[in-house]
């Protein structure tokens, strides 16, 4: 039974989805290696990077750049390239990879939509706040939501115009808006997505509903981790806690049920370490350095990512290469600020190789 | 001692005392202020040096916030836009109390945080989903640059403050010294002049009486001692004549004491 | 002359950029009033010159503001007013940015410091 499924999607992915999954394969050749890096460390000035990185996939975004250069715009241009190659993807992709490259940015669409509602809140304009949106997060009813008066109508329009009204409906009322914590209403939206994706590549099923589960897991529970973390002495209850946990991943539902609970990071570790998965992340870590924490969980993701290209007839290379341009800008930030900020001692601290 | 430096006055001597009490008074005022100002300047001193060493101080505690900054943004993305969304109303002020350093008051700043700098809760659920820490970090160090801005502050007013108040007693100082003072003097010597040039008048007055006195007693005598020889020649004068020279011989008597006295001031 | 030693106390004012302006509102110093009137100025390559000296102007006058923090570099560009400038309360103190670090040398206050502190 299962032979037959495979058997039947390795025939046919090709006719759709094959030209795209080359394009996408290429478009990863494209990401710096770690020669590139090392390259790029080694770079006195904001200028040399840019030079550098002229000589990469960046180039014709960075060729236009003004001089003198800042990390903002250095970043926003990298970005620009990650936002073409992704638009390039969308408009050739047919039904169901189009639904899977929107469920890919719904994540910056959730931001998208909090900033202007919080801008809306604020009275900010309109046009201001588009152009601090995440450009992979927009949608063409995106400028509808500023015309909003009052949160009531202000709901409305969330619900007829953006693609995540399921997420509000079902999570959030009008008067939430108003009052709930920014932060709270942005991981209860994000929340509900990851489960949404979950349950749809579940559905496309196949190595797609494979690879992606996997990652898909690993984010859930590295967000939970991350709730759990930040939420140590704030306001935020044990109850509150466990709503923003996402309903699967390895620690669901025991290691979130000790995780709501935890107090101090040693407790959080424990929680972790009966994953094993997880215990050896954590066994790299030593004690006492929780500022080492993020650069693990990021090289454990890119460490996932990368193998999702080991295999074929799927859609997780699509997301692994948006989150590993993601991380790649992120590298490039780190690496511009440590040369801005003159401290190229710590640039090591913050690259996490991908090739 | 040029005569338009000075006050007008009639030079009596009670307008010297009063001058005299003023000198006093100008003397005591200067080496008074001149005090402050030592006190001042010590101060100053002090200020400047601290502010040197506080303004190096912030370089280094600024660019240490700027990196944990980068570090936050590493780890959570671009939130400026959630942070600039939260504010609201301010839980860390600037309270201003007054120092007091030899009369004058220095504004002094202090940091205060509202709800002894707890996590405020809109900003402390920053970054929920991922680098809250990081971002938490990042609040600590620009917290403690805060702190040393606002010391800076302080500092800075203290310095501008303390530079104006040194400039006016200087200035004082110089007044008392170069204007106030010399005018005094000028005008006590004016009126001491004065008042001997009174007394050497009084005296060739005095002088000028005694004379015609004498002349007038000499004229007399003269007189008498043509009616007493007169009167010898009549037989009967001597004792008028005896009385007589005796009067003038104590007049004379009297001159010269004067002109002993005197001879060395006024000739 | 000094600020009056209200109880509940004084704002410190901005005028900064993106980056010294998300750092420094973390800590919670910035306020907006009902009548949406901010105590920070946030400033950006589209910001005008006109705008920073309004808003120099407004935060100097205001009488809430106790300190006024203003980038080095945009100091620079509004340098003839800050010169002119000679009221101790709001004190104003030039902050390095991320990009440009402290630069002592420019400093109006820090000038006349090591004027005459090399003088003494």
């Amino acid at each position: 039974m299962s032979f037959g499924e495979d058997t039947w999607e390795m025939c046919l992915f090709n006719v759709k989805d094959g030209f795209l999954e080359g394009v996408v394969r290429g478009y990863k050749q494209g990401l710096l290696s770690t020669a590139d890096y090392n390259n790029l460390c080694q770079c006195e000035t904001l200028e040399d990077i840019k030079l550098y990185l002229t000589g990469t996939d960046y180039g014709p975004f960075l060729a236009n750049e003004p001089s003198p250069m800042h990390t903002t715009s250095l970043v926003d241009a990298c970005t620009r390239k990650l936002v073409a190659d992704w638009r390039y993807l969308r408009e050739n992709a047919g039904e169901p990879l189009g639904r899977f490259l929107d469920y890919c940015t719904y994540g910056h669409m959730i931001d998208n939509v909090v900033l202007i509602v919080t801008g809306t809140l604020h009275e900010r304009d309109v046009q201001e706040l588009l152009e601090k949106c995440n450009p992979l997060g927009m949608f063409d009813a995106i400028a509808s939501l500023a015309v909003a008066q009052n949160m009531r109508d202000l709901y409305r329009l969330v619900l007829v115009d953006t693609p995540l009204a399921p997420y509000f409906s079902d999570n959030l009322t009008s008067e939430d808006l108003d009052e709930m914590n920014i932060e709270v209403m942005r991981n209860t939206l994000y929340k509900a997505y990851l489960d949404d994706f979950a349950a749809f590549v579940h559905r496309v099923g196949g190595t797609t509903g494979e690879v992606m589960g996997e990652l898909l897991s690993f984010e859930a529970d590295r967000r939970a981790l991350n709730i759990t973390l930040n939420s140590i002495g704030t306001e935020l209850t044990r109850d509150d806690r466990r709503k923003l946990y996402a309903n699967f991943g390895l620690l669901y539902p025991h290691g979130q049920a000790e995780l709501a609970v935890a107090e101090d990071f040693d407790q959080i570790r424990a929680a972790m370490e009966k994953c094993p998965p997880y215990q050896a992340i954590f066994s790299r870590l030593g004690l006492g350095e929780t500022q080492m924490l993020d650069k693990i969980l990021y090289e454990e993701e890119v460490r996932q990512l990368i193998n999702t290209y080991e295999q074929q007839f799927h859609y997780g290379v699509f997301y692994a290469y948006m989150r590993l341009r993601e991380q790649e800008i992120r590298n490039i930030m780190w690496i511009a600020e440590c040369v801005a900020q003159d401290q190229k001692s710590r640039v090591q601290d913050g690259i996490v190789f991908t090739f | 001692m040029s005569s338009q430096n000075r006050y007008t006055v009639t030079p009596t001597v009670s307008v010297l005392a009063v001058m005299k009490g003023r000198l006093a008074g100008a003397t005591k005022g200067h080496s008074l202020l001149k005090k402050k100002a030592d006190a001042l300047n010590m101060r100053f001193r002090q200020i400047l040096r601290k502010i040197v060493e506080t303004k190096e101080e912030m370089g280094k505690v600024m660019k240490a916030s700027f990196f944990s900054l980068a570090q936050a943004k590493y780890s959570s993305g671009d939130f400026k836009h959630t942070v600039f969304d939260s504010v609201d109303q301010a839980s860390v002020k600037v309270r201003a109390s007054q120092d007091n350093v030899a009369g004058v008051k220095l504004p002094k700043f202090e940091s205060v945080k509202e709800g002894g700098g707890a996590v405020d809760s809109k900003l402390g659920l920053i970054g929920l989903g991922s680098g809250g820490k990081q971002i938490q970090e990042c609040r600590k160090s620009f917290m403690s640059a805060i702190d040393l801005l606002v010391e800076l502050a302080s500092l800075q007013t203290a310095f501008l403050t303390l530079d104006e108040a040194i400039k006016t007693t200087n200035r004082r100082v110089n007044a008392l010294e170069h204007v106030v003072k010399p005018r005094l003097e000028n005008t006590i010597a004016y009126i001491k002049g004065e008042l001997d040039e009174l007394e050497r008048e009084e005296f060739f007055r005095l002088k000028k009486v005694q004379g015609n006195k004498k002349k007038h007693a000499e004229a007399a005598a003269a007189k008498e001692a043509e009616e007493a020889a007169a009167a010898a020649a009549q037989g009967s004068g001597t004792v008028a004549n005896g009385s007589g020279a005796a009067g003038a011989q104590q007049q004379q008597q009297q001159g010269d004491i004067l002109g002993v006295q005197d001879a060395d001031i006024i000739f | 002359m000094a600020a009056p030693a209200t109880g509940e106390g004084s704002l410190l004012a901005m005028i900064v950029d993106a980056d010294t302006a998300t750092g420094l509102l973390l800590t919670g110093v910035g306020q907006v009033d009902i009548r949406k009137r901010a105590n920070f100025l946030i400033v950006d390559d589209k910001t005008s010159q006109a705008r920073i000296e309004e808003a120099f102007k407004e935060f100097t006058s205001r009488e809430d503001v106790a300190v006024l923090l203003i980038n080095q570099v945009i100091a620079g560009m509004i340098r003839h007013l800050l010169d002119a400038y000679n009221k101790p309360v709001p004190a104003i103190l030039e902050i390095p940015s991320k990009d440009a670090p402290y630069d002592p040398s420019q400093d109006s206050v820090l000038q006349r410091v090591r004027f005459m502190f090399g003088e003494s």
